[in-house]
């Protein structure tokens, strides 16, 4: 240990640290704070992502927001107040899909749905507010409405940025209400008609203020349009919403059940229907790099388990080559190279590969699963290279950094001991390629007038070494004379 | 005496180059409108200052490493972006430079005694540059021009060339590459995707008769085809095939110059010809099986076999078990294919636990087998006695008496996810009859505020070199970073590392991270 210029070291690091710490510190408190990811963009035609959820103003009560300073709320008189507020009703309905929040069946959910899983992703459908009361099973029914009385734009729309909840209005003609002014909402002369028959938390003397109502739209590519023209129903998708009293997140479609159709090994069946992931999930463009947008302010999408078995676990690193050696395109849809490189073809050491101070322990890590270190690292030359540098190796231009190996005696002087080289280059000969060249062999193992004699084959290498003397003679060449007879059973 | 010069032809050169430039050309082809393509750069710089020590605690290199690279992309070159299912035409390029000026000029003099063979104090290369188009012909025609990587069950590997791939509505797609191979010496190329076993690159200026081990490099043609299903997620398949061929000249004596004959070898002659296949195949609700194989033709062996079956026992535990086979394979060109290398054999356990949306635990237990000798493998005639013995050695030789020489291990980690941030463990243990190794990484990091980034990572490892019982150490050490978002998908960042072991001492290590992005 050389004890001044760890000194020096930790004194210049330290410092550069805090040099560093005070210049970002002050970069950051002169500038204006930047663009949030957290923040939706606006809606586009092209990306249809981060479109704006169904609360904004022109929203009808059932989903518009508390009535914002822009638009005091009338004061309404305490006449009005009363009618606006029924007690003794039966208000316990359409709070929950299932009454008193009883365990859905999963008959009832969306195909593709898992029992007691987590509902759809969060960063597809963004987590919802719900401030409405709404049994969806009493007004198929009862009152024997179809999904399209209500939801009338869902046959016809084309795009998730379309609002297909409905407008308070469509509620007036049956509640007696008026909401064509959401400033001055008139409710209706029965219990039905009254504002807390349906907004949650509404309280008397509130006038026309309710709780703000909102779903996100949803951070993917869909057309509702194409699917009812194929007689799609919405039951396809959404599940069984009309034995339920109020319809949730857990009712939006799941990938699985798309893949019902998009997926379907029958041409026919499948119709138009496409497999690709562009084909629902948003394409970022040049901000994601050309691949789909998997970072939303919800959430960040990942691959489920049933996706090629490719669920990003805490050992994922560990174990994706089984994803990737299959089917790469499928990682590539969302990762771009650069991803890939960055341990693959790397410069910078990863942390969450190789754990601190690794270059003092890499060795005997190395020794015992040297494969691994052949997918990021090329022994011959990156191992090599550096191993030279630093005099480990037999044949670099630094020679005084300390023999690696047990002494000769052990290691490489016959005979063949317990602890002797070639058990260690028998078992894992990748370990010896990292540090030797050629020559290094050439000297013991190299036929007779080349090296030593000592023979590194396997019991069966003659069986087969013809073929590759045909292919490739040059090896052979190296520790065998042309003329040499022991050749001569390779040819 | 054939040429022990490097055999780059002019030809070679040109054909390089043309590999290289022909995508930027085909932009200017491109039938895209200004409008609709994206473009993208995008720019990494990691600059790093740490030593490397001998175990004696000598620095031995003063590392002072700079690594950035400048990205350039267009997307929808081709005009229709909006739809995502039509047709499509990107450029993608990424340059590289990676310099260590803690290097010494000795070290690339090639008439130094210091000389490093291939050492390159700030090389400069191409990962990848290539136009690619998807979905076109009613989405049957997809196709890749220019320098790109090529993943599958064969390994990661670059040429320099072009790839066609027909996708049929049949869930089947056929694909066919050829090119060259991105080899190290040659033009903005690194020697990363070449086969293992051989040391080479640009021996210009170099000494005929000195280093020849260090083999002079050359153009290597590479072509492969592969069939692969297509628009299934629950059952997918590839089977591939490659074929690199060595040209130009190899040193064959690793002696001085006149020790023996011939001196180099020249001629066309296999690099490296390979059938690799995967699969996988998932049943949603119970879980899901993979596998693969890399078949070397040349050796005729599997070099690499691998399987893993998922039980999704409930919908948050997933139970798996691993087996890998594997047996060292080199490029045709090196000898070390010709020595008795044992397969190993590798069986793991694993567990996987979704406690919560935020909360995810795996675990792991694994076993391998590597295969040792018993006996002698051959005989052969003891060196200047002419009497017989195994493997030309004297007698007394010991074998062990079990062909297996076992080593175990296990692996436990841990994520925490929350709102802008995740805290995580992660160990590992190796035992085995040659060494071991024990250790835990705890890691942290947070945004706060959308922009400002702060990590920190500590951890243990203690090792134990059996070979070596002096070199044996316990390793404490700590990072602490601390970062500024500038934009989306730009941060600077700095962290400092503090390691302390017996054996190097204290050691630091600085780092100054810079990422910046741009695009439409």
């Amino acid at each position: 240990m050389n004890p001044k210029p760890t000194k020096g070291v930790s004194a210049i690091a330290y410092l550069v640290l805090v040099v560093a710490l005070v210049l970002a510190a002050c970069t950051a408190f002169a500038q204006d704070p930047p663009p949030a990811d957290a923040t939706p963009a606006p809606p586009t035609e092209s990306t249809e992502a981060g479109t704006p959820s169904d609360s904004d103003s022109d929203a009808g009560p059932g989903e518009g927001g508390t009535i914002g300073p822009a638009a005091p709320p009338p004061s309404a008189t305490s006449a009005a107040e009363a009618q606006a507020w029924v007690t003794g009703a039966e208000l316990s309905s359409g709070l929950s899909p299932l009454p008193n929040n009883g365990a859905l069946p999963l008959k009832w959910l969306p195909p593709g749905a898992f029992e007691q899983d987590r509902g759809p992703s969060a960063a597809v459908y963004p987590p919802q507010k719900l401030t409405l009361r709404f049994n969806h099973k009493f007004h198929v029914e009862q009152q024997k409405m179809q999904c399209k009385t209500c939801h009338a734009g869902a046959t016809t729309s084309e795009s998730v940025a379309d609002r297909l909840t409905p407008k308070g209005t469509a509620c007036d003609a049956c509640h007696g209400t008026t909401h064509d002014d959401l400033n001055r909402v008139t409710p209706g002369s029965e219990a039905s008609g009254k504002c807390n028959f349906c907004h949650l938390g509404y309280k008397e003397g509130d006038g026309n203020l309710v709780a703000k109502f909102d779903i996100p739209r949803p951070n993917m590519v869909f057309n509702h349009q194409k699917h009812a023209v194929r007689n799609i129903n919405c039951q396809q998708c959404h599940g069984d919403v009309q034995e339920l009293e109020l319809a949730t997140r857990d009712q939006m479609p799941r990938m699985r059940g798309c893949f019902g159709c998009h997926q379907h090994p029958d041409a026919a069946a499948r119709g138009e229907a496409k497999a690709a992931c562009e084909t629902c999930h948003v394409k970022g463009g040049a901000k994601e790099g050309g691949r789909i947008k998997t970072a939303f302010p919800s959430g960040e999408m990942q691959p489920p388990r049933w996706l090629h078995n490719s669920q990003h676990t805490p050992d994922f690193v560990q174990r994706h080559k089984y994803v990737a050696a299959n089917d790469s395109q499928f990682c590539a849809n969302c990762h771009k190279e650069e991803f890939c490189t960055a341990c693959h073809d790397g410069r910078v050491r990863p942390r969450n590969i190789h754990p601190n101070d690794y270059l003092n322990m890499h060795a005997v890590e190395g020794r015992l699963a040297t494969q691994k270190c052949t997918s990021c690292h090329r022994e011959q030359s990156f191992c090599l290279g550096c191993h030279q540098r630093v005099g480990v190796s037999m044949s670099g231009p630094v020679k005084d950094s300390g023999r690696f190996h047990p002494p000769k005696s052990e290691w490489s002087d016959p005979p063949r001991r317990p602890g002797h080289h070639s058990f260690e280059a028998n078992r894992n000969l990748n370990a010896c390629v990292s540090c030797h060249i050629e020559r290094d062999c050439v000297i013991c193992h190299g036929g007779k007038g080349i090296g030593g004699g000592f023979n590194p084959h396997s019991g069966s290498f003659v069986g087969g070494c013809a073929t590759q003397f045909k292919r490739n003679p040059r090896p052979c060449y190296v520790c065998h004379d042309p003329g040499a007879a022991v050749l001569q059973r390779c040819k | 005496m054939s040429s022990r010069r490097s055999a780059r032809s002019p030809l070679a050169r040109a054909i390089c180059w043309a590999g290289l430039v022909a995508p930027f050309g085909l932009l200017g082809l491109s039938p895209g409108s200004a409008e609709a393509a994206e473009p993208e750069i995008t720019s990494d710089t990691a600059a790093q200052s740490y030593d490397v020590r001998s175990p004696t605690g000598a620095t031995v290199i003063a590392r002072r490493r700079l690594t950035t690279t400048l990205g350039v992309s267009v997307y929808d070159l081709y005009d229709k972006p909006e739809d995502p299912t039509g047709p499509s035409l990107s450029f993608r390029a990424r340059m590289r430079y990676d310099a260590d000026y803690g290097g010494s000029g000795a070290e690339t003099d090639p008439t130094s005694s210091g000389l490093v063979p291939g050492f390159d104090r700030g090389p400069i290369d191409l990962m990848y540059g290539y136009v690619e188009g998807r979905r076109f012909l009613g989405g049957w025609l997809g196709f890749k021009l220019g320098r790109q990587y090529v993943v599958d069950s064969l390994g990661w590997w670059s040429f320099d060339g072009g790839q066609v791939k027909i996708t049929t509505p049949y869930f089947f797609a056929a694909e066919v590459y050829g090119g060259l191979e991105q080899r190290g010496g040659m033009p903005l190329s690194t020697p990363r995707f070449e086969r293992e076993g051989v040391w080479r690159g640009d021996r210009s200026g170099y000494d005929p008769t000195l280093y020849p081990s260090f083999q002079p490099n050359d153009i290597a043609p590479a072509y492969g085809a592969a069939l692969e299903s297509a628009g299934f997620t629950w059952l997918h398949g590839r089977l591939t095939y490659r074929r690199v061929d060595n040209t130009g000249a190899s040193n064959v004596s690793q002696f001085a110059n006149g020790l023996r004959q011939p001196v180099s070898y020249s001629g066309t002659r296999v690099s490296q010809e390979r059938l690799g296949w995967g699969f996988d195949g998932t049943l949603p609700d119970i879980g899901g099986v993979k596998g693969g194989l890399a078949y070397d033709l040349y050796n005729a062996r599997f070099a690499n076999i691998f399987a893993s079956v998922d039980a999704y026992v409930s919908r948050k535990v997933t139970l798996s078990v691993d087996y890998d086979y594997y047996v060292p394979t080199f490029d045709a060109d090196s000898i070390w294919n010709f020595f008795l290398a044992m397969p190993m054999n590798d069986i793991g356990l694993r567990a996987s636990w979704d406690a919560t949306d935020h909360l995810a635990f795996s675990a792991g237990a694994r076993a391998r087998a590597f295969e040792v000798q018993t006996a002698n493998e051959n005989v052969g005639t003891l060196p200047g006695s002419g009497a017989t013995a195994p493997n030309s050695l004297p007698d007394g030789n010991y074998f062990p008496k079990s062909s297996l020489d076992m080593m175990g291990g296990g692996n436990l980690a841990a994520r925490w996810h929350f709102g802008e941030g995740a805290v995580g463990a992660r160990s590992n243990a190796d035992f085995a009859s040659n060494g071991e190794r024990l250790g835990v990484d705890i890691y942290g990091e947070r945004t706060l505020e959308t922009r400002y980034v702060l990590s920190a990572r500590t951890g243990v490892w203690q090792w134990d070199d059996k070979l070596r019982p002096d070199r044996d150490a316990t390793s404490f050490q700590y990072v602490l970073g601390a970062g500024y978002k500038l934009w989306q998908r730009s941060l600077v960042f700095v962290d400092f590392e503090h390691d302390m072991n017996r054996i190097a001492g204290q050691r630091f290590r600085g780092m100054l991270w810079l990422s910046l992005a741009v695009s439409k």
